[in-house]
């Protein structure tokens, strides 16, 4: 059978997340809010009104276009794309055309061994061919034959962003927006959230005979909803383009509509002809000039990257590239992380190994802030602090963690009040030990006849009765001390 | 002389010292409505009676009762010691082609006649802060497209004061015809090509279309965006003056006003025009029009009586101590007309997608399942002939095929009719003007039905206007005599960006020095045989 692969390209819209719509006042998120609710004579398109531009919009536009490696134009232009639709209420789009705000740019993308066919990790360089601004179009929803509109969309600011034909595969085109996604929410500037439609995305897919160069018709998958769906649907389509050519039919340049439920395809229409836009620089508003000091002024903050700081991990904390990805995961979990290991001092893998065993449960459990929890990096730093020095064991520690999120508490503080510290007096110890002994005849019997295994049943015993503060280990050796010399 | 009759400076004086009342001067408004106006523009289809051939029509929507209000207020707010404002008292109207909050705003259009914004205009809206009243909402061409007021969907259209078998211009006739009349001293307008040059000269009145961004266009119904701009119409220029004032200004509602203060255009208004280069241009003093079975552009001399107001009023500057400069070229604006045909109508285009009867303005009844069909037959009732001619040429020369050969091309002439104007105004190039004089339309009022119907040659007659759209700068439109046939002369002031201050002073000093001339005595025939 003739191998092919796969080429595809993804088409996203991204909601940046601002407080205000793009040329209005309006409330741009409205996913609480009641239909044409947060809506004005702006971005209804009512006659007379003018777009005037929010700047945030901008500012995360270049964010985005910075980490995406983009040329930054420093004058490009708002143009009009001419349509009629009954949610487009300007029957225009405010969007950018040739002089968009970012030109170029690529993502490197590191393709882990679970997503890859030959299961060997490798990177894959996806480059961007158009990254603008433009205003999110209102909702149509067609209820009893009628049309409903809800307006508030309109004007929400969105990114447009569009890769070459560079991904191969349907794990790659997922691995790319899970990166998006991670990248978006890294920046602060979009939820990103698929299935609230943050970020949505329609996928070109078309097929090839390995090692051709040339670009065969494409289908667009439109209406995916989840990354998973993504993956899913590229691949049907995959399969299906691969199946019709191997039948000796044309694949022809259809637009399909993903149905969740079926997981199918269904074809939308054909795309005989490409629309007519009638683009035209938009006259009612000024160019954006992004002069050096308000550039630098965005820039001034910029973030070390996700990817970025990964590999800084795994190189410079030697932490395995597993714990590297969770730890970068998420910026503030990052953040969190790095800052225990610089208040700890210590294995930067143990740091790991509480953060992702039992600080994440906590943090995915109770829905918390990495920033804004009380258990702060210090905090961690100390209890690891109190474990490594034998002042506590690893199980007070491990309770230590949730005592002090609630309690906002110093650990110290908290072993010093509550006694949690370990017992390590051996005439205490000695005289539970006894008491335990005493307590249990036939144990200490069947002990002494040869049932040494009981030596953890009696330490238990001795653990328990100083609601285990006492030192295990200590214990122990106290215990068989006790129970040989009787024999002896 | 009546109250109506007296200059908007002079009435917002003698208000603000209450010799009379801002009452007194609404009621003589409305008495002139009412014996020049005749029956205003509506969509009825009624013959016109010879009664309404001899009326002025100006108003669509006339707002009596509202505007006796507003100066019971102002003079409530005199009496209590409070300052109204610049302009307290004193009566306008407004082109409905700008939204105004509780009052109808039809853009004279069948598609917008049941629409009221819920805004008001920004320069409207200045005006009332600065104590004006405003009168009611005048006719146009229907959304501006015209340069006769005869594509009303309001009928009976505009008819021009001075003589009313004539056209009043367009599409600022109701304005311009309005203050001609004395029904009101001032109006608000709007220039995309001429629109208040062109009346303003064929109604006798100074008309001022400001630098580009000088005004806000907040609230105005967009006709061609990137040339459009709101600007007053008077009976003198330092009414002008005064009522620009007041209306010019950034607005946060508009990114493209211009950020800049904005001078005070009275202060020295009538120093003079002594050391002042002003500029006289061959290509001003032809006649561009295609011709109508090859299309080139031909081209005649301007008639006589219009050149010769224009040499006149040069050489009575000139005598007044101005520096004539002739023979300055401005090459390129014969093809000013061509290029606005092709920009203005991609724009107008544009704009009129949104009248597609989903949200507001009129939606066809006529029952239909499909909503493609409910956009077409809409917008083919409600649109009349101009605007569909200006969809249709519109899409189709922004169309992908066409673009480069018609649109692209438009704007490349549009940035060289601008570089002709920077090299003129260039303060170290070889002209160094500070204003050129130009006549302002290529004839006088023609006839009502003379050109209606040829929207090509209606179009040229905006060819002298209409650059200073492409270019952006100022222009002001003055009265300079009537032609054998007692119809109004207008000549025109062109300046550089922000020039407008240089341009009231050089139209003052004409004015000053014409005041006594026989044809300023002369009235329009509408207002003939009263005292």
């Amino acid at each position: 059978m003739t191998d092919y692969e796969a080429v595809i390209g993804l088409e996203t819209h991204i909601q940046l997340n601002t407080v205000t719509k793009v040329f209005c006042s309006c409330k741009a998120d409205s996913w609480f809010d009641p239909p044409n609710s947060n809506i004005c004579p702006v971005c209804c398109g009512l006659p007379g009104v003018l777009p005037v531009l929010n700047k945030a919009v901008v500012e995360k536009g270049v964010l985005l276009a910075r980490a995406m490696n983009a040329e930054i134009r420093p004058l490009s232009f708002f143009d009009r794309k001419n349509y009629f639709y009954p949610d487009l209420p300007k029957g225009y789009q405010i969007s950018q055309f040739d002089q968009s705000l970012a030109r170029g740019g690529y993502l490197d993308l590191p393709i882990p061994a679970a997503a890859s066919p030959d299961k060997q990790a490798y990177t894959r360089h996806v480059t961007i061919w158009k990254l603008h601004i433009e205003e999110d179009a209102g909702k149509t929803k067609v209820s009893n034959q009628r049309r409903l509109i809800d307006f508030n969309r309109c004007g929400v600011p969105l990114v447009e962003m569009v890769t070459g034909p560079d991904l191969r595969t349907a794990d790659e085109a997922a691995q790319y927006l899970i990166r998006l996604r991670q990248l978006l929410r890294w920046l602060g500037i979009s939820e990103a959230d698929m299935e609230k439609a943050h970020l949505r995305c329609d996928a070109n897919v078309s097929i090839r005979v390995r090692g051709e160069t040339k670009l065969n018709p494409k289908t667009e998958i439109k209406n995916v909803n989840s990354i998973d769906a993504v993956r899913e649907a590229i691949a049907r389509e995959i399969e299906r383009q691969i199946r019709e050519v191997e039948a000796g039919r044309q694949i022809e340049a259809w637009t399909l509509e993903w149905d969740e439920d079926s997981g199918t395809l269904k074809k939308m229409r054909s795309k005989e002809t490409e629309a007519d836009y009638r683009y035209f620089r938009e006259p009612d508003l000024l160019p954006i000039r992004l002069e050096e000091g308000w550039q630098r002024q965005i820039l001034v903050d910029f973030p070390e990257l996700p990817l970025e700081r990964r590999a800084r991990f795994v190189e410079q904390y030697n932490l395995p590239e597993y714990d590297a990805d969770i730890l970068t995961s998420e910026r503030k979990l990052s953040d969190y992380y790095e800052n225990t290991v610089k208040s700890y001092g210590g294995d930067p893998k143990k740091v790991s190994n509480w953060l992702m065993n039992d600080v994440l449960r906590m943090i995915n459990d109770q829905g918390l802030n990495p920033q804004e929890m009380q258990l702060t990096p210090d905090a961690l730093a100390e209890i690891l602090k109190l474990v490594d020095a034998g002042t506590i064991n690893i199980n007070t520690g491990k309770a230590l963690l949730q005592k002090v999120q609630e309690s906002g508490k110093k650990p110290g503080a908290i072993v010093a009040e509550e006694g949690l510290g370990l017992v390590s007096d051996d005439s205490t110890i000695r005289a539970v030990c006894q008491a335990v002994l005493a307590e249990s005849p036939n144990e200490v019997t069947a002990y002494r006849a040869g049932k040494v295994t009981l030596i953890g049943w009696f330490v238990g015993g001795v653990m328990k009765k100083m609601r285990g503060k006492a030192d295990a280990s200590l214990a122990r050796q106290i215990l068989e001390e006790l129970l040989n010399e009787k024999n002896g | 002389m009546e109250i109506c009759d007296l200059n908007a400076l002079d009435l917002a004086r003698l208000v603000r010292s209450r010799q009379t009342s801002a009452v007194e001067v609404v009621k003589s408004c409305l008495e002139r409505v009412a014996q020049v106006d005749g029956r205003p523009g509506s969509l009825e289809q009624k013959p016109l009676s010879d009664e309404d051939k001899k009326r002025v029509h100006a108003f669509i929507t006339l707002a009596g009762e509202n505007a006796l209000r507003q100066a019971q207020r102002v003079d409530r707010m005199l009496a209590a010691g409070e300052d109204p404002g610049v302009l307290a008292g004193v009566p306008f109207t407004v082109k409905d082609i700008f939204c105004v909050q509780d009052t109808l705003t039809t853009a004279a259009s069948k598609i917008l006649a049941n629409f009221t914004a819920p805004y008001t205009a920004t320069p409207v809206q200045r005006m009332q802060d600065a104590g004006a009243i405003l009168l009611g909402k005048v006719n146009l061409d229907e959304f501006t497209y015209g340069s006769s007021n005869e594509s009303s969907a309001y009928q009976p259209s505009p008819r021009n004061p001075w003589n009313t078998d004539r056209v009043p211009g367009g599409s600022s006739g109701g304005s311009a015809a309005s203050v001609a009349a004395g029904e009101a001293p001032l109006s608000l307008g709007t220039d995309t090509a001429g629109s208040i040059r062109q009346p303003a000269a064929f109604c006798g009145v100074v008309g001022v279309k400001p630098t580009y961004g000088r005004v806000s266009r907040y609230g105005l119904i967009a006709f061609a965006s990137s040339l459009d701009c709101p600007g007053p119409v008077a009976r003198d220029v330092k009414d002008a003056a005064a009522m620009l004032a007041v209306i010019a200004g950034s607005d946060e509602r508009d990114s493209t006003a211009a950020r800049l203060a904005v001078p005070d255009y009275l202060e020295g208004i009538e120093e003079g025009v002594k050391g002042l280069r002003i500029g006289l241009s061959p290509d001003y003093f032809r006649i561009t029009y295609p011709d109508p079975a090859s299309g080139e552009l031909l081209s005649q001399p301007l008639p006589e009586e219009i050149a010769r107001a224009v040499t006149e009023a040069a050489e009575k500057l000139s005598a007044l101590g101005a520096e004539i400069v002739e023979g300055v070229p401005m090459p390129n604006t014969r093809f000013g007309i061509p290029a606005f045909f092709v920009i203005s109508r991609v724009e107008a285009a544009s704009n009129l997608h949104r009248y597609d009867g989903v949200k507001y303005g009129l939606r066809s009844e006529v029952p239909t399942a499909d909503l493609k069909e409910m956009y077409k037959i809409t917008r083919n009732q409600g649109f009349g002939l101009q605007p569909k001619l200006r969809i249709l040429m519109g899409m189709f020369v922004s169309a992908a095929q066409y673009s480069e050969q018609y649109y692209r091309r438009a704007l490349q002439v549009r940035t060289l009719i601008r570089q002709d104007f920077e090299a003129i105004f260039d303060p170290a190039g070889a002209y160094r003007l500070d204003a050129l004089l130009t006549p302002t339309t290529p004839t006088t009022a023609f006839k009502m039905g003379a050109l209606y119907g040829d929207s090509v040659l209606m179009q040229y007659a905006d060819q002298l206007t209409v650059s200073a759209n492409h270019a952006g700068v100022p222009g002001i439109s003055l009265p300079a005599g009537l032609d054998d046939e007692g119809l109004p002369i207008g000549i025109q002031l062109l300046g550089a960006d922000y020039a407008e201050k240089t341009l009231f002073r050089v139209a003052r000093a004409y004015e000053m020095a014409t005041q006594e001339a026989d044809w300023r005595k002369q009235k329009p025939e509408v207002l003939r045989g009263r005292s």
